[in-house]
């Protein structure tokens, strides 16, 4: 099993990176400005 | 699209996961991200920025800045060729091995990768003989970036949109297979538990910056190559976050793909983890086929995927080396793009012949150490001195600030200004007390570090100034 804290630090990265990477591609499609 | 590929690299499968292992577990992602966010992105917009308002190479760039900073230019094209010298030839080995994993040729043995296929001679003073199946390799890799680079910047586009999301979804099928195998989560333990205590090392915030810094193809002329080729509307800013944060999460990913597979070799052969060799070359070609090999199915598939993965997000970084150099040589000396290309694909092919020699891996071992740590920190400093006190940070402020919804406050000025070159100045500080005080290579002799490493950096900088100095084809005129 994943200990406690590992669990917190995979839920860190992810949030941080994939949910900033979505939010900006988001407003790159948005804006349609790449 | 074709920047991302550049900055996920091989270094993001092997490289992120072993150095965040190794400084402090899950806990170092609080100083790699406060290193992403002060100095990573923060440099990427300046980068974008200055080819953007340049539209040009890197030292058409820096001339329009002042016809006495076009050496700059020259400076950061000239490292990232030298870098692909031996980044191809890593590619080489990764082409062989794709070979191999049709029916995982390599064996069990784990030294099989040194002693039968590099021929290694255990030491760079002895060349030995040439590796018959890295030969090969450099040649098809050569030529596979020739046959991109030739044409412009449009057939780039086009393989992009192929070797960006391939190695991605490879990686997220390696990463699922992965987490089922037994043991994997005994390796994630070891990949992400946080050790807290690390954060008060100075050594580890250093590290962090480094990692960030090398990772996102920084001060190698990449960036300012690739955003000259950006839509005069495009967004500077915004580019720079999804650059970065792509970056960032491949490798973040690779290292469930790879600690997985450490964890369920590490289970099979009842090795502890700490025991299996996890750091370059080791883990990508030694440990990892190990575990391929005990797979209980579809070995070689997995194999294969893994290899591709490597290929296809390394053939992105290779080519974005070269293509700063034959830019810049097609917009000096107006040769065609062809034949730059060529001039310099055949040129990197010679000089990568002597990293397929039986010494070619400790060359390799000791060009890399010295270009990261001496040639690219001292590129970054020396860019942020020219563009952000001699050009002024802010004028490159106000023109990403005109490309984008995300307007950057005279903080972003501070960064350019002050922390990222005290940074930089204090890991090029920490790199010579660390070489001076505890010699990198102690097995090697002294003369090989000098030849190998020092001279190729020194040479490189004077090199700048030669290219500065000779006749282009409009000057001529």
């Amino acid at each position: 099993m994943l200990e406690n804290s590992a669990i917190v630090m995979l839920i860190f990265g992810c949030v941080v990176l994939y949910g900033g990477l979505t939010y900006f591609l988001y407003r790159a499609w948005k804006s349609k400005k790449i | 699209m074709a920047a991302v590929g550049s900055a996920v690299g091989l270094g993001n499968v092997w490289r992120f996961p072993y150095v965040c292992y190794e400084n402090g577990g899950g806990a170092f992602l609080i100083p790699y991200f406060v290193a992403l966010f002060t100095a990573g992105i923060p440099l990427l917009i300046l980068e974008l920025s200055i080819g953007h308002w340049a539209r040009g190479s890197p030292p058409e760039a820096f001339k329009k800045i002042g016809k006495k900073f076009e050496w700059v230019g020259w400076w950061t094209v000239l490292i990232p060729f030298a870098v692909a010298t031996y980044y191809v030839t890593v590619m080489a080995w990764c082409f062989s091995y794709m070979i191999y994993s049709i029916d995982l040729r390599w064996g069990s043995s784990a030294d099989s990768f040194f002693t039968s296929f590099l021929n290694d001679t255990g030491s760079p003073a002895v060349l030995g003989n040439l590796s018959i199946p890295v030969l090969l390799g450099l040649i098809a890799v050569w030529l596979c970036i020739f046959l991109i680079l030739y044409k412009g910047v449009k057939r780039i586009g086009r393989i992009v949109a192929l070797t960006v999301p391939i190695p991605t979804a490879l990686l997220i099928i390696l990463t699922i297979r992965g987490l089922t195998l037994p043991g994997a989560m005994e390796g994630l333990n070891y990949y992400l538990t946080p050790n807290f205590s690390a954060l008060s090392d100075v050594n580890v915030w250093i590290a962090a910056y480094a990692q960030v810094f090398f990772s996102l193809s920084l001060a190698q002329g990449i960036m300012i190559t690739y955003a000259s080729f950006l839509k005069k509307k495009s967004d500077i800013t915004n580019n720079a976050f999804i650059i970065a944060l792509a970056d960032a999460g491949t490798a973040f990913l690779a290292g469930f793909a790879v600690f997985s597979v450490v964890g369920y070799l590490s289970a099979s052969q009842g090795i502890a983890i700490s025991d299996l060799s996890l750091n370059g070359p080791g883990l990508t070609f030694v440990t990892y086929p190990t575990a391929i090999s005990l797979l209980p199915f579809a070995a070689a598939l997995f194999g294969m995927f893994f290899f591709i993965a490597l290929l296809t997000f390394g053939i992105d970084s290779a080519f974005s080396m070269i293509e700063p150099i034959s830019a810049s040589a097609n917009e000096k000396w107006k040769i065609s793009k062809a034949k730059a290309t060529g001039i310099m694909c055949t040129l990197g092919f010679f000089l990568s012949v002597i990293f397929a020699t039986g010494g070619g891996i400790h060359l390799l071992a000791i060009l890399d150490h010295y270009i990261t740590e001496f040639g690219l920190v001292s590129i970054g400093l020396v860019e942020c001195i020219v563009l952000g006190w001699i050009y002024r940070a802010h004028k490159l402020r106000e023109h990403a600030n005109e490309t984008s919804e995300i307007i950057l406050g005279r903080w972003w000025d501070y960064l350019i200004k002050f922390v990222i070159p005290i940074v930089l100045i204090l890991l090029l500080f920490v790199s010579v007390y660390n070489n001076y005080t505890n010699n990198p290579y102690p097995e090697y002799p002294a003369w090989t570090l000098i030849s190998a490493g020092i001279i190729p950096v020194i040479l490189l900088f004077f090199l700048s100034f030669v290219m500065m100095k000779m006749k282009g084809k409009e000057e001529e005129i």
